[in-house]
């Protein structure tokens, strides 16, 4: 396997422009925290983006964060503590902000904080063909053509290399509480409804951990409102949330995402309809319908939490161990396969990785 | 020459003969949008279902005939105004909530359902309907789609696309897709995200769930008056570089305060300079500590009164004053032409100083009611374009404020989109192969380029660049606008 490390986005468009030019087939990589999702598909070589690390430009009073694409989660981090604010991804420190945002990682905390693509808001990308393109505005609103960044945003690394982006941060909350309670999805339904503005409810077979944020009063009254549902057992200040993730321990992760009524239906009901006993433990964020499953492998089991999820209205990709992401084929194929011919016509950014064989 | 009889005869058969206008009073009532720009049309169609939507996508494709989606026509940038023999879909006569599920947090509804009839009919469950237009009273959602709507309270709620979860679309072919899905994730590229804000050059959106946003349990609206202009704007770089995220930051300037109150009776201060019109919301804890943080950003820049509005009915008509603004112009001179730039918060002083100067310079009345909290200014040029010369001043004037904000850090547009006014714009944002990207996703969906033709994207724009060169040509003949189309 070749190895190509480009220093600057310069270099990214002539690596790809060479690429296009000898046919060879390429994977995008970053951090490799997120590099499990997608269908396998086989490259000559891989693109490391963690030489781009840069600070391009960061005003906390304009709230917004501009960074190479390799910059990795725990500098930026690090960036945005110091003006008092957070990019709020939840990923690892050493993924890189092109690869959560290629990857369209969801954090914990999404209730709150919503989905990874409305806090891209200017992206520059090189395409499979090495040019090099910009979309988006630095500015909170933009209505300017096209939103190619929101294109890129998930597309597994298929359409371009992601080299800068724009980001949309928020004020770090003054408190941020998580709170434990014993119970499982019956719990977490009603503290979702009782407590007012949870940042996340995450719910897992025997407890429900509570993210809770904002003015130091508000957070203490969410305490109380969770206290009044189930006893509160441990609450932190400034912690980890979550306390831990149980469902990391498999060696198959699948992120399920279903309308967030119907998780309590594909969580319980799966578990009596499957065969084998090993479907690990799991962790649904209530309010969002994203479930973290975790497996023993990716055969039958995989399947089989699949076609329920199917059945639901939903997708179940793996984001961890073999099982790529499903044969659900994305509505608009035709659209797809023309944008895939468009941004790379030679067919060299991981062919095959995305859904419906793109 | 598009056989547009032929067309007409087709589209009564599958609409009905009272659902296909031809008429001469029809075709110049839809010759335009809310712009000033005006075009010209060959048909109006009224579908009532997905069904009429595909037949006239169908019989569109047949005759080659450009299509132009339109909701209620309050566009001010011309994304919904005609050129040449283009068959107009409205959509407002389909109008129906399909479905309101609140164990979801989302709501089904079709593309003709005006923006404030979805928030009223959500409110009694103890929800809202986040992005809140202006023109929320008349504006449709399917045009909010389509523009990537924002409102006052985008601020800390986001625009049209972090509440649209998947849309329904007719594709050019008359396929019907849906893109985006009830659940957080769908497979394939976010198609959904590309279609919101693309102004009706893609599809023709014919559904959309969105998602509904609980009503706050608290919220403190508060009118601040200041002396001067600058000390208004930079009051909000303040509150906000203080880690404080109002729901909304407005700001309204004399001409306009003088003009909303002589219309609502608001009780604004029509001595001030300035004012801004700060609404904060969330648990009442919270509500208490960040009117406290905007009370201090206040006084730290010389704010002369700070009024809380007492009541739901005081908090109504503060913003009856705010909302009502664009009418309210009308007592300036008859005709008034919107700017939707966004700048950089911190340039928000710098450049409205900037913008006074040029209207100044061009002697025509500004006026300026924006959401100062996004950086996103509506400075208002009020005119009366039958005094000859007028025009020509208002559109040079424009173009000054254009670039002003372009390179201030800033973008075209905000939420009203690109249309036909700001097109040949995009190159000041823009390089030839960004745009040639842009257009590259156009021709993705619309091979022959018959959706909504000449908006959004400058002629020079091309996808050919690019491998796929399929269509370009014809799309290129079609992007070049008929003499005389203009005012």
């Amino acid at each position: 396997m070749d190895l190509i490390h480009p220093m600057d986005k310069l270099e990214v468009a002539k690596a790809l422009r060479q690429a296009t030019a000898d046919r060879k087939r390429l994977l995008v990589v970053g951090g490799r925290t997120h590099v499990d999702k997608g269908e396998p598909c086989e490259v000559d070589a891989e693109l490391w983006t963690t030489q781009l690390d840069g600070l391009v430009a960061y005003e906390p009073a304009e709230m917004i964060a501009v960074v190479e694409a390799g910059m990795r989660v725990g500098e930026l981090d690090r960036i945005l503590w110091d003006g008092g604010q957070e990019w709020p991804c939840d990923a690892p420190p050493r993924a890189t902000v092109g690869g959560v945002i290629a990857a369209a990682a969801t954090s914990p905390r999404r209730l709150r904080v919503g989905p990874i693509r409305d806090t891209v808001i200017e992206m520059e990308v090189v395409t499979g063909d090495g040019r090099l393109v910009r979309s988006g505005a630095r500015t909170v609103k933009s209505v300017t053509g096209y939103d190619l960044h929101k294109l890129m945003t998930g597309s597994l690394g298929t359409l371009g290399v992601i080299v800068q982006v724009a980001l949309k941060v928020r004020p770090r909350p003054r408190s941020r509480r998580s709170v434990r309670v014993a119970g499982g999805l019956e719990v977490g339904r009603r503290l979702l409804d009782a407590v007012p503005g949870p940042t996340a409810v995450l719910a897992m077979p025997e407890v429900v951990e509570l993210r809770l944020e904002g003015w130091p009063e508000e957070t203490e009254r969410q305490v109380e409102a969770t206290d009044r549902v189930a006893p509160v057992t441990v609450v932190t200040e400034e912690g980890a949330f979550p306390f831990e993730r149980p469902w990391e321990a498999s060696a198959v992760i699948a992120e399920a995402a279903v309308p967030p009524s119907r998780l309590a239906e594909f969580l319980t009901r799966p578990f009596h309809d499957l065969p084998g006993p090993h479907l690990g433990s799991w962790g649904a964020l209530l309010g969002v319908g994203i479930a973290w499953v975790g497996l023993s492998s990716s055969d039958g089991d995989l399947e089989a939490l699949r076609t329920r999820a199917r059945a639901l209205g939903g997708i179940a990709p793996v984001v961890k161990g073999p099982g790529g992401l499903g044969n659900d084929v994305p509505p608009g194929l035709d659209v797809h396969r023309r944008l895939k011919a468009s941004f790379d016509p030679a067919g060299v950014l991981a062919p095959g990785r995305f859904w419906g064989g793109i | 020459m598009a056989d547009v009889d032929a067309a007409r005869r087709e589209l009564e058969e599958a609409l009905g003969t009272t659902e296909v206008l031809s008429d001469p009073l029809a075709l110049t009532l839809y010759a335009r949008d809310a712009a000033m720009v005006e075009g010209g049309c060959a048909l109006v169609a009224f579908p009532h279902t997905v069904e009429d939507v595909v037949a006239c996508m169908q019989v569109a494709a047949r005759h080659a005939l450009p299509v132009v989606p339109r909701g209620s026509g309050t566009g001010l940038a011309g994304g919904a105004t005609p050129i040449g023999d283009a068959l107009v879909v409205v959509t407002s006569k389909m109008d129906r909530i399909l479905e309101v599920r609140p164990e979801d947090r989302l709501a089904w509804v079709e593309p003709g359902v005006l923006n404030l009839d979805l928030a009223n009919a959500v409110a009694p469950l103890g929800f809202t309907y986040a992005p809140d237009p202006s023109s929320q009273q008349t504006c449709s959602i399917g045009g909010n789609v389509n523009t990537n709507a924002g409102g006052p309270h985008c601020l800390a709620y986001g625009v049209t696309s972090s509440h649209v979860l998947a849309v329904d679309v007719v594709l050019p072919d008359g396929t019907v897709e849906r893109f985006g899905s009830e659940a957080p994730e769908a497979p394939g590229y976010d198609l959904r995200g590309i279609l919101i804000g693309s102004e009706g050059t893609l599809g023709i959106v014919v559904g959309a769930c969105v998602r509904l946003t609980p009503e706050p349990p608290a919220v403190r609206t508060m009118l601040l008056d200041f002396s001067a202009v600058k000390d208004c704007a930079a009051t909000v770089s303040s509150i906000i570089a203080g880690g404080v995220v109002p729901a909304a930051v407005e700001m309204m300037d004399h001409g306009i305060i003088v003009a909303a109150e002589s219309f609502a009776h608001a009780g604004y201060p029509t001595d001030a300079a300035a004012v801004l019109l700060v609404e904060v919301d969330g648990l009442p804890e919270a509500v208490e500590a960040q009117s406290r943080a905007v009370e201090n950003a206040a006084r730290d820049h010389g704010v002369r009164t700070i009024r809380v509005a007492a009541d739901d009915a005081e908090r109504a008509l503060l913003w009856k004053g705010r909302k009502s603004a664009f009418g309210a112009v009308a007592q300036i001179a008859p005709h008034y032409h919107l700017h939707d730039c966004v700048v950089p918060r911190s340039k928000l002083v710098d450049v409205l100083a900037g913008v006074y100067e040029i209207a100044g310079r061009h002697d025509i009345i500004v006026t300026n009611v924006f959401h100062a909290g996004d950086g996103n200014l509506h400075p208002l040029l009020s005119f009366d374009r039958r005094i000859p010369g007028t025009l020509e001043r208002v559109l040079s004037a424009s173009e000054q404020i254009v670039r002003l904000c372009v390179n201030n850090g800033g973008s075209l547009s905000g939420e009203h989109g690109i249309g036909l006014e700001k097109r040949d714009f995009m190159p000041l944002m823009f390089s030839e192969v960004d745009l040639g990207a842009q257009a590259c996703v156009r021709a993705a969906f619309d091979p022959e380029g018959r959706m909504n033709p000449h908006k959004v994207l400058p002629a020079g724009a091309r996808c050919g660049d690019f491998a796929m060169a399929r269509g370009t040509d014809a799309a290129q003949a079609a992007q070049s606008i008929p003499e005389g189309s203009w005012i």
